[in-house]
């Protein structure tokens, strides 16, 4: 029962630190690395060369003629920079709807007056029949709100339906294929860093949102919150403060995997012909390349490698506090 | 459930199905071959790519068919080819006479009226023909007489060459199938190709447009009777096409000796679709498959060099007519001057991309005729080389001066234009490898003399959006041609812009040379303008064609009589045969 | 509560109904695209005489749209704006448009026809769904089961845990189309062991065998492709249930338990479990959907015809009507399955109280 002692644990804890720290630090220093040849320009005349085979390529090329070893530099690169900031930023935004979601459900009220204000600003803004009707409401609802609102006069109020507008826009994203969606944002935004960074972001928020809000319901109704609540504090501190740190269970496990997600959804999307620029090398891509060249092994096993090694440290370090709690 | 039970459970069904039904081998006449997709419809006249066109071409017979192998076109029903005959100077009259032998299933024999009657269908409203009707615009009327029913003349707007074999590369249809009151022979084909698209609907032509939709194979199979040597026994569609070889079809009994294009020796055939490369590949090394054509060059490569190939496979190859070529959008004004564009041609490395990517095996190419049309091919004029040196000199002559830092790019200043910037943004389909290795080789290149190249690979229906709406400065993709039609309006010619000309490219002397090919005499004449067209081409460098793909097609060994052809699908389906003796397994 | 379940399942249907519409809308928006796929290829050099014009390619297409209706506008009310005074003008159509006719059609029965075939979208659906839903259904069944068995043991900290447990996650960093493939290049392949079918569901010569032997050899050729579907589900679902679980043995009342002297696995099975189920039952619900939409790289690898490839098809050649009605099914099988796992919210913990 050697490997279930704590001590081991930390140990390969450490592995994992050491790991994630060099895959950061070769990512910073990939441009100033000397490496014999760039990611992006292909060797014609070394196409799928094996390991060690010809050239300086010490880990062959793939069926392009690009170094794997470069593609492996600049993908790790690739990974910090945009992989992993879009997992995060899919895990935070999914975090605060899916536990807002969760928390108020479709239960929150507001006052007429706001509602007519927001209305009024959207309907014009969106150029629909007669623009200045909506404008007219929404100063209705502005003056209406103001003038009673110092009267501290109480309104009747409107539920607002926040777990329907974020589960259902959650459901529209996850329902129209990938691809199409793919296409009809990469229109909009192009296939730059930063529009690749928003891509992903925007269509890997749904999981962690639908994860968090599963476990906010249960959260809620613990015996902590509702004493929070009964103590006075206002909703937004109790959820923020009390409730949502709770609900991010879940999260600890999904988050490493998510990483692993995006990193195949590259790959996915060059399989269905979406292609993302060549020139950013990633870990992902070069895997694919298997399937063009099934006998190329060397291109698929040192970024699967690379990818496996860094979703275990990346797991293993979210059970790092369980670890200690020990 | 435990995960022990469970294991268990598994296990023992797994080990059930194995024992039950282990793959066993059933040897059957039918030849297998691979398609990549779907032909998703038989409509003779809707065929949106190659795939459905090879199996309408087995079940529906033309006027005259392209013999693969000679690679000339064959009179098929038709006696002979047709003849020409000019009347004044915008008319050709072409007389057909179709062979006395030509019948139906059920004896009845294909007569001018039929052919009328296909004529006609093309230009029915309410049918999906509009890709007919593109390629059949140019037959005005058709007149038959009653004395002679095997007897047609097809009247011809304008004079071409093309005309005498274009006009007869149809599939015929029986109108006694579709029109049995002959209904359509109320209308004349000039009418029906008069017809505007807002005229009121008329309910006589919908009548026959309805029973033709009715007759779709698509939908009931043997409906709609072709006259060609195979009919449909099943589709399931996304899965396998089976057809078999009719028993009674008319050369059979009724033509000595048989002319090669109307031989057809496998007795089934059986297409399966594969979508994968490496499991169409994986079945052909199981056996499961017997032809497997289009093969990727790698996966062939492979093919060639495995040990276990020797036996059961044979490896054929063939020059195609696909040429790979890198265009440029004349529009911008960067790219808007020869100069710039021949600068920019000297960046593709095509010698070294051939090599990489096709093994070797296919042709360079001064320009889009391929080097196998001796005639045509202009071999005076010189393979562009691959020059970095030249490349950045001819920049220098176009106006374009370097900046004083690396980072500065090549800028120029024209009277009354704003400054130029060169920097381009490479378009191309991102699914296939081929045209990203030649992106980045070209991108590789520009950027050593210091041209900046974004590359956007682009899913394939955004791609042919982008080539639309002129939304790119290069492009890199294939271009399918023929040895027959050289017909380059819609891809060089200013009447082109907006359909199919994505370069934008128009000057007056290629406008006029494109209609003086068009319209040329004689074959020597149009060769002779076919040569200064390359030539023009080049100086003029809107396309920058690199190389010639290889056709290579895979056969299991037990498939003897496959004859490749440089055209498409690539070789002839019809001299398959199975040999008798399989050979032993490696 | 069944009065409350009626309400939810007609919002599901009006969001079904909505998702729908959008979708609608948006495509049928920007037609260009697909009228220009769905007629030859303009810019191909095989052009016979007399072709290219481009006035003869937008007659064509002229031609194209009035055959299928695309002529007429696509809703009720339309907008334009004046390019001079940049002043927004507001249409009525009346019923003569595209979405009226494509609703009204819906409520009848009546998807549309493809553009590229002219076939029923009901019909390519149906045949599609028929061929995806035993693929996706027994690989979504096996891998909720062995989740279940796997994650169970996970919890209890067996010997070597960290190691199985590293394995799966390795497992989950492979992308599908890896795993397709090395099942189909090793047992597959005669070079290695060719024990399963390469591709396809069965030959067209089988249509002579009987009953029994055609549901074997269809059996044997989905073994591999549910093989691919399981594997790469099991990972995610095993890890979320068995991290759940760790945590809630660390919890008070299981603590109690063991005090009580109640066995690991009976603490698992009897109390900890259900409340870790809550995590899972959004992954459990995340595969409904799933099933419906196919697995588009597993029917590529395995030459299989289903949804995945229909819809992924149907997306690069902009077939619209294909399209939507292929995401009004999934959109009603992932409301469904909202609505599913919510109830499962409440089966699993009571003290969640509905909200609607």
């Amino acid at each position: 029962m050697a490997l279930l002692t704590p001590a081991f644990r930390l140990w390969s804890q450490w592995l994992a630190v050491l790991w994630l720290g060099v895959v950061l630090l070769v990512a910073a220093l990939a441009p100033v690395l000397p490496l014999p040849y760039s990611p992006n320009s292909p060797d014609l005349a070394n196409i799928a060369t094996p390991p060690l085979g010809a050239a300086g390529h010490w880990l062959g090329t793939d069926p392009q003629g690009r170094d794997v070893l470069s593609i492996l530099v600049f993908g790790a690169r690739t990974a910090v920079l945009l992989t992993l900031p879009a997992a995060v930023l899919a895990a935070v935004l999914g975090a605060l709807v899916g536990g807002a979601a969760g928390f108020w459900g479709n239960a929150t009220r507001l006052a007429v007056p706001y509602w007519l204000l927001g209305g009024g600003v959207g309907w014009w803004a969106l150029q629909l029949p007669i623009p200045l009707l909506g404008l007219g409401v929404a100063a209705g609802g502005l003056g209406v709100g103001l003038l009673f609102g110092v009267r501290k006069q109480r309104f009747p109020s409107w539920p607002i339906p926040l777990n329907a507008v974020v589960m259902g826009t959650a459901t529209t994203l996850d329902t129209v294929p990938r691809l199409v969606l793919v296409v009809a944002m990469a229109a909009g935004t192009g296939v730059s860093i930063p529009g690749l960074l928003v891509l992903l972001t925007l269509t890997s928020w749904p999981l962690p949102a639908r994860l968090v809000r599963a476990q906010m319901l249960r959260v809620r109704i613990l015996p902590f919150v509702e004493a929070a609540r009964a103590a006075g504090i206002s909703p937004q501190r109790v959820w923020l403060h009390h409730a949502l740190p709770h609900a991010l269970q879940p999260l600890r496990t999904a988050l490493p995997l998510s990483m692993a997600g995006l990193l195949g959804l590259e790959s996915t999307l060059s399989f269905l012909g979406i292609g993302l620029p060549p020139d950013v090398a990633s870990w992902g891509r070069l895997m694919a390349t298997i399937r063009n060249e099934p006998s190329a092994w060397w291109a698929f096993t040192f970024p699967a490698l690379c990818l496996i090694i860094s979703i275990i440290s990346l797991n293993s370090l979210s059970r790092l506090r369980s670890t200690l709690e020990e | 459930m435990t995960q022990h039970s469970l294991g268990k459970l598994l296990c023992t069904t797994i080990a059930g199905l194995l024992y039950s039904c282990s793959p066993q081998r059933t040897d059957t006449d039918a030849i297998r071959i691979r398609w990549s997709h779907d032909p998703e419809t038989l409509d003779p006249f809707q065929s949106p790519n190659q795939v459905p066109l090879d199996a309408v071409n087995l079940l529906h017979l033309g006027l005259l068919e392209v013999d693969l192998t000679r690679l000339k076109y064959a009179p098929v029903l038709a006696e002979r080819l047709p003849t020409t005959h000019l009347i004044g100077d915008s008319l050709t009259e072409l007389r057909y006479t179709l062979r006395a032998a030509a019948a139906w299933d059920n004896g009845h024999p294909v007569l001018a009226s039929d052919v009328a009657f296909t004529l006609k269908l093309m230009f029915c409203p309410d049918l999906p023909n509009e890709a007919a009707r593109a390629r059949f615009g140019f037959i005005e009327e058709i007149t038959t007489t009653a004395t002679a029913p095997r007897r047609f003349t097809l009247v011809c707007r304008g004079q071409s060459l093309e005309y005498s074999v274009a006009s007869g590369d149809f599939p015929i249809l029986s109108e006694a199938a579709i029109d049995p009151r002959r209904q359509l022979r109320r209308y004349s084909l000039r009418a029906l190709q008069r017809r505007p698209v807002t005229a009121p609907a008329d309910t006589v032509l919908l009548g026959v447009a309805r029973r033709y939709r009715a007759a779709s194979p698509d939908r009931s199979p043997g409906l709609l009777p072709g006259c060609g040597p195979y009919e449909l026994v099943k589709w399931e569609k996304d899965r396998y096409l089976t057809l078999r070889r009719k028993t009674n079809w008319w050369p059979d009994a009724g033509l000595r000796p048989v002319p090669a294009v109307l031989q057809a020796l496998p007795k089934r055939l059986e297409y399966v679709i594969i979508p994968d490369a490496a499991t169409a590949t994986l079945a052909l090394r199981r056996g499961d498959l017997d032809v497997y054509p289009q093969m990727p060059a790698r996966e062939y490569a492979r093919l060639q060099t495995a040990p276990s190939t020797s036996n059961a496979l044979r490896l054929y190859s063939s020059l195609s007519y696909s040429v790979v070529l890198a265009g440029f959008n004349t529009r911008q004004p960067a790219l808007a001057d020869a100069l710039t564009r021949q600068a920019l041609s000297h960046c593709f490395d095509a010698a070294g991309l051939l090599k990489a990517t096709q093994m070797g095996a296919g042709t360079r190419t001064v320009g889009i005729l391929s080097p196998a049309n001796r005639m045509n091919y202009n071999d005076s004029l010189a393979l562009v080389p691959f020059d970095l040196k030249r490349a950045a000199a001819l920049l220098r002559q176009a106006g374009w001066q370097r900046g004083s830092d690396a980072e500065a790019g090549w800028v120029r200043t024209v009277a009354n234009r704003p400054r130029q910037q060169l920097a381009l943004r490479v378009r191309y389909r991102a699914e296939e490898t081929l045209f990203a290795t030649a992106a980045l080789q070209f991108q590789a290149a520009a950027a050593q003399i210091g041209v900046p190249v974004t590359l956007l690979p682009t899913e394939s229906g955004t791609f042919s959006a982008s080539m639309q709406t002129g939304d790119f400065d290069v492009y890199v993709r294939t271009l399918n041609g023929n040895p027959f039609m050289f017909n380059f309006t819609p891809i060089f010619h200013s009447e082109g812009i907006g359909a199919g000309n994505t370069t934008g490219f128009n000057t007056l002397a290629s406008d006029r040379l494109i209609e003086a090919i068009t319209t040329a005499e004689t074959e020597q004449r149009r060769a002779q303008l076919l040569r200064q067209f390359q030539a023009l081409m080049q100086r003029e460098m809107p396309v920058v064609p690199l190389f010639f793909l290889p056709n290579r097609v895979a056969a299991s060994s037990r498939i003897t009589g496959l004859q490749v052809s440089s055209l498409k699908p690539g070789y002839s389906v019809k001299t398959l045969v199975r040999a008798p003796q399989p050979s032993p397994a490696p | 509560m069944v009065g409350l379940v009626f309400r939810r399942l007609a919002q599901t249907g009006l969001a079904v109904w909505a998702l729908a519409s959008v979708v609608f809308l948006l495509s049928y928006r920007d037609l260009d695209a697909a009228v220009r796929l769905a007629l030859p290829d303009a810019t191909e050099a095989t052009a016979g005489p007399g072709a290219g014009r481009a006035a003869d390619q937008a007659t064509r297409q002229a031609a194209f749209r009035q055959r299928l209706g695309l002529d007429l506008p696509l809703f009720y009310l339309s907008r334009t704006t004046d390019p001079q005074l940049h002043w927004v003008k507001w249409r009525w159509n009346g019923a003569h448009n595209q979405y009226h006719r494509w609703a009204t059609g819906l409520v009848r029965g009546n998807w549309g026809v493809s553009f590229r075939t002219g076939e029923a979208v009901t019909a390519r659906l149906g045949r599609a769904l028929s061929f995806t839903l035993p693929l996706t259904g027994t690989a979504a069944f096996l891998a909720v089961l062995c989740a279940l068995g796997l994650g169970q043991r996970l919890a209890r900290r067996p010997w070597g845990h960290s190691l199985l447990q590293a394995a799966l996650v390795g497992l989950h960093a492979l992308p599908l189309f890896v795993v397709a493939l090395a099942l189909l290049l090793t047992l597959a392949n005669p070079e290695v062991v060719a024990w399963f079918p390469a591709y396809g569901l069965s030959q067209a010569t089988d249509a002579d065998l009987d009953t029994w032997s055609q549901t074997g050899r269809y059996a044997l050729h989905l073994v591999l492709p549910v093989a691919a579907l399981t594997l790469t589900a099991l990972p995610e679902l095993t890890l979320h249930l068995s991290g759940a679980l760790a945590r809630e043995l660390r919890s008070d009342y299981a603590t109690t338990a063991r005090a009580k002297g109640l066995a690991e696995p009976a603490i698992i099975r009897h109390h900890a479990l259900r409340n870790a189920l809550l995590p899972t039952i959004t992954l459990i619900a995340e595969l409904l959907p799933a099933l419906v939409a196919g697995a588009v790289v597993v029917e590529v690898v395995f030459a299989l015809p289903g949804m995945g490839r229909l819809l992924a098809d149907a997306a690069a050649a902009r077939d619209y009507p294909v399209l939507v009605g292929g995401i009004l099914l999934i959109g009603a099988a992932r409301l469904l399955a909202l609505l599913l796992a919510d109830l499962l919210y409440f089966w699993a913990d009571p003290r969640i109280r509905w909200h609607s």
